[in-house]
């Protein structure tokens, strides 16, 4: 059963894409829908497994490592299969009925998307560094495809620079690999955290994970690496940017995360890990600024997503030589925030989208009288606000609240500064929005009225991540789930 | 789920229910939307009423499940807790009444009266929280359900009112979400419990928890119009009556006093903020309140502006009489909760029958409005002589309470303090009831309309004739058994165990 | 129906009026659901008060009927049915919560009746009026928030005894007097009294003077320590009050243009009479059940007095020369009475208080004065009189009165002259034959009204001769 299910997730996309490149936009799309219901299922049915027997190693095609590809399910991997499902179910949907298929270039749509899914699960689900960083490279360029979809000037002009910035990172990550490599021989994460466990901090492998995270960090767009960012999400359609946003970023950070935890109390330092999280602090505070003074919405909302980025690096100081505890609430933390940002940013962008088509302007100004006469799609995008303000009952409340128990746990209460200011800073760029849609402008309707799936897409995922504060003890529960030891060397 | 478990959860999820499905409603619906706006009142009156009646019983009422690690989301009816929610339930049926008047061929009524359950929902939240964890969630939900009530208007200056309020508001949260981090990382979850907790507080914490429930105070302390926090308070009278009404007598001002309460009944205990020397320095913060918001009062031309400072001072009468370390005293602050909220609606719902029947703003267009507007004149008259405290109205009985209670515990100063008020009460709310039965008319009325045989709509009329009748009956009546008098008085007996 | 409002002026102080001449002292009525916990009860002393309140409230309503013109008649209704229900009720109250409510009651919407008018003369004075009211309110509540405090009980009974135990006894008393002092007219708290009383109409002037002032001199003898601790302090204190209220007061209504401030003026100067009285009571604890028998007595007399008097400022004068004199004597009768002429109302209560007043009875400084002054305060009341009648005289004039503005005049003239004699009296007051006292003090009685009569008449002299 499993192993039909492995194959499911990362097999199956890399069909579908292969099917939707020879087809045109209709008929791909109906591929997509036939996919994405596919998908959902098998990512739901490895959800029951592991929540059933645990999590467990799984060689591919029987090879063990080191010279096989090994994927590790465990709780942590199993919830974000589970998230990428969803969020890339509801931004292609989204995108079936958002984009117009009368553009022919539309059509390559569907093949990016599939191949964007197959880089994520496989990243997800990856156990050695080299298969982290195809699948780190599939996502890449599957994005860049994706922003440069847009077709027009500045749409290629934000790809190519996402491009560069892209093989960059991976550039650097690749670099700190080969040095992995050669120092201990293994490609392997386990493997290697034995390794330095039992030998200690070796400088060479210190450096090589410093280079790694700088790739990884200019993947996630950490500032003051993030340039590449606003003009990508912003310029970007709709769908595009909420898998961008919601996905796309966290992969490369899910990867400098897992590094960090199995090797950085050994290979890192103390200036490494406050570094790393005073970025993340400048990161909140910058981006919310810069989203404060945005004319465009979407450009808001990219900035927002350079603020919220800067909360996940939080991560660094706060499990750094910490106790168990307190690591363990930061991971919480972290956890909770990926996952609610995820499904808020995708609401937010999939709404603004939608804002836009109806308003026929992309500027915040333009958003006059939309409370009245669009209040579904404004709802969503407020949902989605709550949640980025990590105000209660959200999502983003109760990655706060752990942050903030762990920084006090671990007595960094300089960071508690940066959790409360970046939550009042956000709500600063949020309010703005909700303000300007409730100036009353004129007692005509003279907007656009988007069909009704469009506008219950982000609605749900708004509501999920709204749903995500309420239930938060339970989804924290599984990926707690126990862990079968077994493969590896 | 267990019926003692249903009975506070089904309360909070009446308004919500409703919030949800008048969001879904279209705009022209408006006879269904009525139908369910009260349908949901009345169901969510009854089912307090119900609480209230087995709480007296003794019988107890609780909710809970953890929510995230180390920390409960817990729902509790106790006593304390069904005087909050039964003035709210209350409240909330006769303010759904005066909107749906209010609001007649208005625009954007689904999204007012969607917000309007949902901050109502908030607040049965914040009445039935059994612990801070709980009380933080639904203190930042009221905050953002409010927030399109103020700015419903959508005029420039009804959005910069909104920007202020959110800004006060949130900033607040942000200081009450570090002292509950705070508090929480140093002792764990702590539910609300009478007779508080830090009775036997180890000496090495007796610092970080002063400085916590500074930090408490303050956050708490911006919905409560604690000077200097009270800023956003007199610009949000922008907002349409029912709003100012709802706001200013139930929901985001008495959210702050309530919490205050809880805080220093059931969390710290009255002994033990006593002994860390934290109540002469909030009672001091009190008393400043009450006479500078008296003050500022008497120089306001506009009504709602006047009302407005008028109730900034008035809830400090809450937090003093808290502060006033004994039983009466506390039994007096309590049960003004009540009293200030039934009279302060009063006065609300009048102002805004005036200026939606005569079109009046200010207070020097009120000339002669007695004689047109006869049942509510009476009732703003009667609302007035309650704040200033004359018997036989419900503000004389918190008065002669707190004085009381003030000379037992030997602060003669608060009982100062009561009469200064009375009189800047006094000289700010009689010139108003001059104009309104001696002043002649001196000029047509700004926008007059005519409603038929009541003097303004019925939806209008009603509301504040129900509540001046309780303001004289709980006054009155106060020694009867179900008086707010009495209801306070055995809760204060369970708190202040001294 | 507004002929509804118009006559049941007249009515509805009847039950109460029926009530005070029926009941006994004695009566109880416990509330256990009123406030804190009702009581209303009726001593000797409320009975008086009661009796007065409630007959000159009868006469002033019929008055009322004939005098009040169709102009705000309602709001006028509305205001005088208030003003009523608080004036009665204070007087049967037995708990602090009660007798506040309807004081206050009565204090405000008082401050309708004065204001009636709408001239601006009307507005200053409800100003002045309710400024001072509002902060003599205060004051009570202060005090009796204190007394009741140290009380631990809601009782008024139980009050003086706790302020005479009190360690901040000075403060309370101080508060007590001067809040209910300023109802009352004393000096220094009166300035009000002159404005509010003449701008009023008639009939409400009427019972302002008459029963609304009365009041505050109730709320003294209620709550203040009497009989239980002796304070010559306090006693001389008042005395001095007194003496200048009673002297000042007439000093200051001769220079009156009005009638009706003349007899403001009066009002306050008979207050100070009282005010002696309640400073002789305070100074000797054993003094004090005796003058209250008589302050009730003289409080009943003054009221239907000063009554018959105001009432008799908006009549017009008969066209028959024989008319206008038998008129003008009816007139000044009520106004004799005050100044002791014998066999009159104001006669018993001065023969009473003399009995009283004897300086060897009191051991307070002032004590040795009181002679004095008693008659210093009858030569001023009679030189008031002749004032207020001379002012009268040049702004009276010929007409046709309603039938009911006859009958409400005449009704309390025949009060103060006849019925006075004919109500029931405090139980203490000292019984003896008044005919036979009058005859024997006679002299006494009228040398006052002799000196003042012929100080009149040399003014009078040096005022033509300008």
């Amino acid at each position: 059963m499993t192993l039909w299910l492995m194959a499911g997730l990362l097999f199956t996309p890399l069909a579908w894409a292969v099917l939707t490149l020879l087809m045109d936009f209709r008929k791909g799309r109906v591929v997509t829908w036939l996919g994405m219901l596919v998908q959902l299922l098998v990512s739901l049915g490895l959800w029951a497994v592991v929540a059933g027997d645990g999590g467990f190693h799984y060689a591919l095609g029987g090879w063990q490592a080191p010279l096989g590809i090994e994927l590790r399910v465990d709780g942590l991997a199993v919830t974000f299969v589970l998230l990428t499902a969803l969020v890339a179910a509801a931004c292609g949907w989204h995108a079936s009925i958002y984009l117009d298929p009368a553009k022919s270039w539309h059509r390559y749509f569907w093949p990016l998307y599939w191949f964007l899914w197959a880089g994520l699960n496989a990243v997800w689900l990856g156990g050695d560094l080299f298969n982290l960083y195809v699948g780190l490279e599939l996502i890449s360029l599957s994005a860049v495809g994706l922003v440069a979809l847009g077709g027009q000037a500045a749409a290629l002009r934000a790809a190519i620079r996402y491009l560069l910035a892209a093989l960059l990172g991976s550039l650097a990550y690749l670099l700190g690999v080969a040095l992995i490599y050669g120092q201990s021989g293994s490609l392997s994460l386990a493997g290697i955290a034995r390794l330095t466990e039992q030998s200690g901090g070796d400088p060479g492998l210190a450096f090589a994970l410093m280079l790694m995270m700088f790739g990884l960090a200019l993947k996630t767009a950490l500032f003051p690496l993030h340039r590449w960012l606003p003009p990508a999400h912003g310029i970007a359609k709709s769908p595009v940017s909420a898998l961008l946003s919601a996905l796309v970023v966290k992969a490369s950070f899910y990867i400098a995360a897992r590094l960090w935890l199995e090797l950085g109390d050994e290979l890192g330092s103390y200036a490494l890990a406050q570094g790393m999280g005073l970025l993340g602090g400048t990161a909140v505070i910058w981006g919310s600024w810069r989203a404060f003074l945005q004319p465009k919405l979407k450009q808001v909302v990219a900035y927002s997503s350079v603020a919220q980025i800067g909360y996940l690096f939080l991560l660094f100081p706060l499990t750094w030589g910490a106790s168990e505890a307190v690591s363990m609430q930061a991971q919480q933390g972290i956890t909770l925030q990926v996952i609610s940002h995820a499904l808020a940013k995708a609401a937010m962008f999939l709404a603004a989208g939608n804002l836009i088509m109806s308003v026929g302007s992309n500027r915040v100004e333009a958003l006059a009288g939309v409370s009245r006469f669009l209040p579904f799609s404004l709802f969503s995008f407020g949902l989605a606000g709550v949640s980025l303000m990590g105000l209660p009952p959200s999502g983003g409340f109760a990655a706060k609240w752990l942050l903030l128990q762990a920084s006090l746990g671990s007595g960094q209460w300089w960071w508690l500064v940066v959790l409360l200011l970046g939550g009042l800073l956000s709500a600063g760029y949020v309010f703005r929005i909700y303000r300007a849609s409730f100036v009353e402008d004129s007692d005509i309707d003279h907007f656009y009225h988007p069909p009704r799936s469009l506008e219950v897409i982000p609605m749900i995922l708004a509501l999920l991540s709204l749903g995500l504060g309420l239930a938060a003890e339970s989804v924290l529960s599984i990926m707690a789930l126990p862990f079968e030891e077994g493969g590896g060397v | 789920m267990t019926s003692s478990a249903l009975l506070p959860v089904a309360a909070l999820m009446t308004s919500l229910m409703a919030s949800v499905i008048i969001f879904a409603l279209p705009e022209k619906n408006y006879r269904l939307r009525t139908l369910i706006n009260l349908a949901a009142a009345i169901l969510k009156l009854t089912l307090v009423v119900v609480m209230v009646w087995g709480v007296m019983q003794g019988r107890e009422y609780e909710a809970a499940f953890t929510m995230v690690p180390g920390v409960e989301f817990v729902l509790r009816a106790d006593a304390l807790a069904m005087l909050f929610a039964g003035l709210s339930a209350l409240l909330w049926l006769l303010t759904t009444i005066y909107a749906v008047g209010y609001l007649e061929n208005s625009p954007n009524r689904s999204r007012f009266f969607g917000f309007f359950s949902l901050c109502v929902a908030s607040t049965m939240g914040i009445a039935l929280a059994g612990n801070l964890f709980t009380f933080f969630l639904f203190y930042e939900m009221l905050t953002l359900s409010t927030y399109p009530l103020v700015v419903h208007r959508g005029t420039p200056k009804a959005l910069r009112a909104g920007r202020t309020y959110i800004i006060y508001t949130l900033t607040g949260g942000a200081v009450l979400l570090l002292a509950i981090a705070w508090l929480h990382g140093l002792v764990g979850d702590l539910r609300f419990q009478e007779g508080g907790h830090f009775a036997d507080l180890a000496p090495s914490l007796e610092g970080p928890v002063t400085m916590i429930f500074v930090l408490l105070i303050t956050g708490l302390g911006v919905k409560a119009a604690l000077v200097p926090l009270h800023g956003w308070l007199p610009q949000a009278m922008v907002a349409p009556a029912p709003v100012s009404a709802l706001l200013h007598a139930v929901a985001v001002v008495k959210a702050g006093a309530f919490g205050i309460i809880r805080v220093v009944f059931e969390l710290y205990g009255l002994e033990a903020t006593s002994d860390l020397g934290l109540l002469m320095g909030l009672a001091a913060v009190a008393a400043f309140t009450i006479i500078y918001g008296s003050t500022r009062a008497l120089f306001q031309v506009d009504l709602k502006r006047r009302l407005a400072f008028s109730t900034i001072s008035q809830v400090s009468y809450i937090v003093l009489g808290l502060c006033l370390f004994g039983p009466v005293g506390a039994a007096g602050g309590l049960v003004h909760l009540v009293h200030q909220g039934i009279m302060k609606i009063t006065l609300f719902f009048c102002a805004g029958n005036y200026a939606e029947t005569l079109g009046v703003h200010c207070i020097d267009e009120l000339d002669g409005a007695g004689k047109r507007m006869p049942a509510t004149s009476m009732a703003f008259t009667l609302g007035a002589f309650g704040m200033i405290g004359a018997p036989p109205l419900a503000g004389f009985i918190t008065k002669w309470t707190m004085g009381t209670g003030a000379l037992a515990v030997g602060m003669d100063w608060v009982v100062a303090v009561l009469v200064a008020s009375s009189l800047l009460n006094a000289a700010y709310f009689l010139p108003i009831l001059h104009r309104l039965w001696f002043a002649p008319q001196s000029r047509p009325w700004p926008e007059e309309r005519r409603w038929g045989r009541l003097e303004t709509s019925s939806w209008l009329f009603w509301p504040p004739m129900v509540t001046v009748v309780l303001t004289v009956l709980f006054g009155v009546f106060a020694a009867l058994p179900f008086s707010p008098l009495s209801w306070v008085e055995l809760i204060v007996l369970r708190e202040v165990a001294l | 129906m507004r002929a509804l409002y118009r006559y049941s002026l007249a009515l509805l102080p009847v039950p109460a009026l029926w009530f005070a001449l029926l009941a006994e002292p004695g009566w109880r009525l416990e509330l256990p659901w009123l406030f804190f916990g009702g009581l209303w009860a009726m001593d000797e002393l409320r009975h008086s008060v009661l009796l007065l309140t409630a007959l000159l409230w009868t006469v002033a309503g019929v008055f009322a009927a004939g005098y009040m013109k169709e102009r705000h008649l309602c709001r006028f209704w509305v205001f005088w049915v208030l003003t009523l229900t608080g004036n009665l009720g204070l007087t049967v109250s037995a708990d602090v919560a009660s007798f506040y409510s309807f004081f206050a009651l009565m204090t405000f919407a008082g401050y309708g009746l004065v204001v009636h008018e709408g001239t601006d003369e009307a507005n200053r004075a409800g100003r002045v009026y309710l400024a001072m009211a509002v902060v003599g309110e205060m004051a009570i509540l202060s005090g009796l928030l204190m007394a009741a405090q140290l009380a631990d009980s809601g009782l008024l009974a139980d009050l003086p005894a706790a302020i005479a135990d009190a360690d901040r006894r000075w403060l309370i008393m101080l508060l007590l007097l001067s809040g209910f002092g300023v109802k009352a007219g004393l000096p220094l708290l009166h300035f009000w009294l002159p404005l509010a009383h003449p701008v009023a109409p008639t009939p409400a002037s009427a019972v302002l003077s008459g029963a609304m002032i009365k009041a505050g001199l109730l709320g003294w003898l209620v709550t203040l320590p009497f009989g239980e601790v002796s304070l010559p302090d306090w006693g001389n204190g008042l005395v001095i009050l007194g003496a200048v209220g009673s002297l000042g007061g007439a000093a200051l209504g001769l220079c009156q243009q009005h009638p009706k401030a003349v007899l403001a003026y009066s009002s306050i100067s008979q207050m100070g009479l009282i005010t002696l009285m309640v400073g002789a009571a305070l100074a000797n604890a054993e003094a004090a059940a005796p003058l209250f028998a008589v302050m009730s007595l003289y409080v009943v007399h003054h009221g239907l007095a000063k009554g018959s008097l105001f009432l008799s400022t908006a009549m017009a004068l008969p066209a028959s020369r024989a008319g206008q004199r038998l008129m003008w004597l009816l007139i000044a009768l009520p106004g004799l009475s005050l100044a002791g002429l014998p066999f009159t109302s104001g006669a018993a209560s001065k023969l009473a208080m003399k009995e009283l007043l004897k300086p060897d009875r009191f051991d307070f400084a002032l004590a040795a004065y009181l002679p004095v002054l008693m008659s210093a305060g009858a030569v001023a009341t009679m030189l008031l009189v002749w004032r207020f009648l001379w002012v009268q005289r040049a702004g009276a004039s010929t007409g046709n009165n309603h039938p009911f503005l006859w009958l409400g005049w005449g009704l309390a003239t025949a009060a103060s002259v006849a019925l006075f004699w004919l109500l029931p009296w405090h139980a203490d007051v000292p019984q003896k034959a008044w005919l036979s006292a009058m005859v024997q003090d006679a002299w006494n009685l009228f040398w006052p009204i002799l000196v003042a009569t012929l100080l009149a008449a040399v003014a009078l002299r040096l005022v033509k001769q300008r």
